[in-house]
């Protein structure tokens, strides 16, 4: 019953690259700085932030523009990928009316594009932070791949979810925009966990985008391995979003071509 | 000979929506005041469609503006999944579909560009399209203009160049909407030509078209379709006599055994 995604999205993984690659020759092509805008805007916020946090707050966080470039990236990859995906079957409907093909494709383009951007944007600034920051490396390192690999995970299913989800209702479009405001606010990127009252805490952890935060952190930041609290939660709502995203995606995919 | 595509008691309803609530608010709105409730019909795009057709020949679908060919040829694609009945298609059986030439071609990139892009659309891997690029340029005839962004091309060449593309898959059931009217008349008749090619390998072909002609000129045998229902099935001239003769008759409508016509309009139930 639960045909595995995977599997049509291998078949045209030809159809995905090309996707991915017109998304981001569209993005740079005829623009004199090209892909340097795209790293401008995290460098902004992280210069911005430093300034307001570190010197006129004075939050006490050590090496905060380090801090915060850890948890800024993933963000960014996670906030741009749920914003993207609301278009990702609606912006494609000129092409799902005429040819059959696995519309998983389009919502699975919109991640892989943004884990692209991510990626880029860390192997400018990562070697940064290194020279900069005095970081040493650590063997914690290795648990990179393995909280991204479920962070992508993580992010598809949403993906999956308000890809469908705007089909039906264009508000999905402007409340996940709104949404992501709040949630900004309400995962410790530019704060610690610790340093706030507990109260508010609980609500920190309500939120899932905080556990991949905190793991980011515990890996790139303070150089120690997440403890398995967090890695189970990460898996745990992993399998969750990514499952009923699909889910609910497969269950009405065959309306897309009538309704986009 | 074996059935390549089996239609059984096909039906297709679409869910037509004046004032659209797309949106919660408009959705909203449409709780509290009436007159702006969104209004929903059934209109029946297929009514109870069967028939088979046969693997080899080419198999032409007329009938009026509307009258559900298109539709037909979308369920049998699998673009959409029909209300109710079933299509069956011949096991493995490699579908193409052009039902629209140059579909997900982007402007702002070039033509070798959109190739690429437009034949992994059609499912083709990276080698395939490596293997077919060189036979796709010189059946355009667009070779100078490939890394020109196809915006600068005009209607014409983007339809060529889509016409190119959609050729160069070998499937064994071929769909095609209306689309062989591009280019010039020379180009018209090398698609014809590779139409021709195709039937000669004994491949399916699906043809829509209000073309007389066109149907005349390819098709084995042909199906008339009027307001969603299966009017009339044969060899491709005699279903083009009873396609002039429904043209000519005074109504569209079923022919009634009398031969009173029953004239029949959008015959949509309300929800």
């Amino acid at each position: 019953m639960f045909r595995i995604p995977m599997v049509s999205v291998y078949r045209y993984r030809e159809l995905v690259k090309n996707l991915v690659l017109k998304d981001l020759k569209l993005k740079y092509r005829d623009s004199v700085f090209g892909f340097i805008w795209s790293l401008a805007n995290p460098l902004m916020l992280i210069l911005v932030y430093s300034f307001v946090f570190g010197h006129v707050l004075r939050a006490g966080v050590e090496r905060f523009p380090y801090f915060m470039m850890v948890g800024i990236l993933p963000w960014n990859f996670f906030a741009q990928s749920l914003v993207m995906s609301t278009g990702s079957i609606l912006d494609n409907g000129g092409l799902i009316r005429k040819v059959a093909l696995p519309l998983e494709v389009f919502p699975f383009a919109t991640v892989v594009f943004n884990l692209a951007q991510y990626f880029l944007a860390l192997i400018v600034f990562f070697p940064m932070a290194l020279f900069f920051f005095n970081v040493r490396p650590s063997w914690s390192w290795l648990a990179f791949f393995p909280i991204l690999f479920m962070h992508f995970l993580f992010t598809l299913g949403m993906s999956f979810l308000l890809s469908t989800a705007t089909v039906f209702y264009r508000d999905v479009r402007h409340f996940t925009e709104i949404l992501l405001m709040l949630l900004f606010w309400l995962t410790p990127i530019v704060y610690e966990i610790g340093a706030i009252p507990d109260a508010l805490r609980s609500v920190v952890y309500l939120n899932p985008a905080s556990y991949f935060t905190m793991a980011y952190q515990d890996i790139l930041y303070r150089g120690t391995f997440p403890s398995i609290q967090t890695i189970l939660t990460v898996a745990v709502l992993t399998v969750l979003v990514l499952s009923a995203g699909y889910a609910f995606f497969s269950l009405l995919k065959f309306r897309f071509a009538e309704e986009v | 000979m074996s059935a390549a595509i089996k239609l059984v008691n096909v039906s297709k309803a679409f869910t037509i929506r004046h004032n659209k609530a797309d949106s919660l608010k408009s959705k909203l709105i449409g709780t509290f005041y009436k007159r702006y409730r969104e209004q929903r019909e059934r209109l029946w795009a297929l009514k109870d469609v069967t028939f088979e057709i046969r693997s080899g020949e080419t198999f032409g679908l007329v009938g009026r503006n509307g009258s559900g060919k298109s539709t037909l040829l979308k369920i049998i694609a699998g673009i959409y999944p029909p209300s109710s009945g079933e299509v069956r298609v011949a096991l493995n059986a490699r579908i193409g579909t052009m039902i629209e030439l140059g579909v997900g071609f982007h402007p702002e990139l070039t033509g070798k560009e959109n190739v690429f892009l437009g034949g992994s659309i059609y499912g083709l891997t990276r080698k395939e399209i490596d293997e077919k690029y060189q036979a796709i340029v010189d059946f355009s005839e667009l070779a100078i203009f490939m890394d020109t962004p196809i915006k600068n091309y005009s209607s014409g060449m983007q339809a060529r160049l889509g016409f190119a593309l959609a050729a160069s898959m070998d499937p064994d059931i071929l769909l095609l909407d209306e689309v062989l009217a591009v280019g010039d008349e020379a180009f018209q008749r090398k698609c014809m030509d590779r139409i021709d090619r195709f039937r000669a390998r004994n491949k399916t072909i699906v043809f829509v078209s209000h073309s007389a002609d066109a149907i005349k000129q390819i098709c084995d045998r042909a199906c008339l379709l009027n307001d969603g229902a299966l009017l009339f099935l044969g060899k491709a001239e005699d279903t083009l006599e009873r396609y002039r003769a429904l043209l000519n008759g005074a109504a569209p409508g079923h022919e009634l055994g009398d031969g009173s016509v029953q004239p029949t309009g959008l015959t949509g139930t309300s929800e």
